[in-house]
């Protein structure tokens, strides 16, 4: 009688951190999201995320060269995943600077290196002669899987989404003007670097701190469409900020949980499946910008168009 | 920044005749190799409104961000009341071309405005009810204190134009900087905002803005700076508004940059 009890007791304290990490990760990267939107940084946020492979495998096989041991603590994998996602990004802008190849050109092609790098790597780290150590699991980082979640990783993920609401809360206002006006603030004596470097350091903290439970390949998906369905419903950046952190939060809930009851499905595609259920509602069913309501809007206008020329013939 | 207070605060009245608002000596900018601008010089004083007018692509608009310090300058000098203006840019307010921000970004009216109290502000501080006060006045000088909560992406062109005005005058500056304000406005918007220029001036400020309809220059302008890469004439409208300087700008741009560059490589 004891025996099953505690086992669902263990596996409720399991599930409590794999929904409360989903959660954050969701609410967090929704909310910082909203920026790379209004940024128009998608693309800049997709490359990151993918080039941040490398840099996880990369810190694992670090790991295991200085303890003999691989290590899939976040403590050891975040950091790489960071100065990989940077990386890629700096050698996208300085083939700008230097070429004349266009932005989109530039961070595709960088995308492709490091994330094809990055999967290279884990395939030699998973077939590899010398066998390493802790390595079972590493592949999860592909399309996330919030089930492998510890509580040390939970910590971590509780500690960059505090970080990141703190950054955002004390600079919004500078944040907030700079994404909208750049040579206004420049204007004002902003220091603009300092402000794009911060914004920068968001996107990456809403991009590192999913992409175990979501996964290089669609982590994306968690910071740009809970922007994009949030946009529908409003236009304060308060309030965008506030329904995207909702809407991530759930999508992130509900496909941790979805993704961890069953049997080993990667929780990406789920979050993805429910954030994007989110987004269609969204651009159907939003007051004013939804489509349904324009294609209203647009009806009326032409009955009231067609009203009018008819009087004016008449006349 | 130095947060040092202004000595000389009391003394400004009497000093306004002899130092310039605005004095650029000798400035070039360059994208990659070729020079934008080239080696532009222009003075302009308190209570005084000066067009720059020149084709396009004749570095306008760089010329004005090169003032504020928000382009890198390879050459020259830029000073406002006889201080550097990125040691102390509040003595400036910029109004930057309308079409060179998403006007479907999530904000007010009063959002937007309130944005050019941020300076004064600092970082950390967040606007309050003074400042709150401070752009409904500024919203009632351009005539648009009903659309305070309006949504920036319902509005007009010369209703936009307005909001960037407003947001200027929050800012409480002395010399102004504008890129294009008159361009997508009607003509009421036009008269509106020509109207304010004069009142600007009249309390003293100094305005350069970059204009495009030759036909107004001399009526809605005191001085005119022409340029075309380099600057061809700079002065009073009835001096230097001439036919002969009007063709010179727009007729032969390379010709113009290379006499004033020959010009400005004999002269140390």
């Amino acid at each position: 009688m004891s025996a099953p009890l505690e086992g669902l007791l263990e596996l409720d304290a399991t599930l409590f951190t794999v929904a409360a990490g989903a959660t954050i990760i969701g609410a967090v990267s929704g909310g910082l999201g909203c920026f790379a939107y209004l940024r128009r940084q998608a693309l800049v946020g997709d490359v990151i995320s993918h080039a941040a492979l490398l840099g996880v495998v990369g810190a694992f096989v670090l790991s295991w060269l200085v303890t003999g041991e691989g290590s899939k603590s976040l403590l050891v994998l975040v950091p790489g995943a960071i100065v990989a996602g940077i990386a890629a990004l700096l050698l996208a802008r300085s083939i700008q600077d230097r070429t004349r190849i266009k932005e989109d050109a530039s961070l595709g092609v960088m995308l492709a290196i490091f994330f094809g790098g990055g999967l290279m790597m884990l395939r030699w780290v998973q077939r590899g002669r010398p066998s390493i150590s802790g390595r079972a699991g590493l592949e999860d980082y592909v399309f996330g899987m919030a089930a492998a979640m510890t509580r040390d990783d939970l910590a971590m993920i509780g500690g960059l989404g505090a970080l990141g609401v703190l950054v955002l809360a004390l600079c919004w206002k500078e944040l907030k003007l700079y994404t909208f006006d750049p040579g206004f603030a420049a204007s004002l004596g902003l220091r603009t670097q300092l402000v794009d470097t911060l914004l920068l350091a968001l996107l990456v903290l809403g991009i590192v701190i999913g992409l175990q439970a979501v996964g290089v390949v669609l982590m994306i998906a968690l910071l740009v469409t809970p922007a994009s369905a949030a946009r529908q419903w409003t236009s304060r950046l308060p309030v965008m900020v506030a329904l995207a952190a909702l809407f991530g939060a759930v999508s992130g809930l509900v496909g941790a949980l979805i993704s961890a009851t069953e049997l080993r499905v990667p929780t990406g595609p789920v979050v993805v499946l429910v954030s994007t259920l989110v987004f269609v509602v969204s651009i159907l069913f939003a007051p004013s910008r939804g489509v349904i309501a324009r294609a209203r809007a647009r009806g009326r206008t032409r009955r009231e168009s067609l009203g009018g020329g008819a009087e004016g013939a008449a006349s | 920044m130095n947060p040092e207070p202004c000595a000389d605060a009391g003394g400004d009245a009497g000093a306004a005749g002899a130092v310039p608002a605005l004095d650029v000596v000798g400035v070039t900018v360059a994208y990659d190799a070729s020079p934008v601008v080239w080696d532009a010089s222009l003075s302009l004083a308190p209570s005084r409104l000066m067009a720059i007018v020149g084709p396009n692509g004749a570095g306008k608009s760089t010329l004005i961000k090169a003032c504020l310090g928000i382009l890198p300058r390879i050459a020259g000098r830029v000073r406002v009341f006889g201080e550097d203006p990125r040691d102390d840019p509040s003595r400036v307010a910029y109004v930057p071309q309308r079409t060179s921000v998403d006007w479907d970004f999530p904000a007010t009216v009063l959002d937007v405005v309130l944005m050019g109290t941020y300076g004064r502000l600092g970082w950390f501080r967040r606007p309050g009810a003074k400042q709150r006060a401070e752009v409904l006045a500024a919203l009632e000088q351009v005539e648009m204190e009903d659309f305070a909560d309006r949504q920036i992406g319902e509005l007009s062109g010369g209703q936009q134009q307005r909001v960037f005005l407003a947001r200027a005058l929050v800012q409480d500056a002395d010399l102004y900087l504008m890129d294009e304000p008159f361009s997508g406005v009607d003509a009421v918007t036009e008269r509106a905002i020509v109207g304010l220029f004069k009142s600007l001036r009249d309390r003293g400020k100094a305005i350069l803005a970059v204009h495009h309809d030759l036909a107004t220059v001399a009526e809605y302008f005191d001085e005119v700076t022409m340029l075309s890469r380099a600057v061809v004439a700079s002065g009073p409208v009835g001096r230097v508004f001439t036919r002969d300087v009007i063709e010179a700008t727009y007729g032969g741009a390379i010709g113009a940059v290379r006499a004033s560059g020959d010009d400005g490589r004999n002269e140390p």
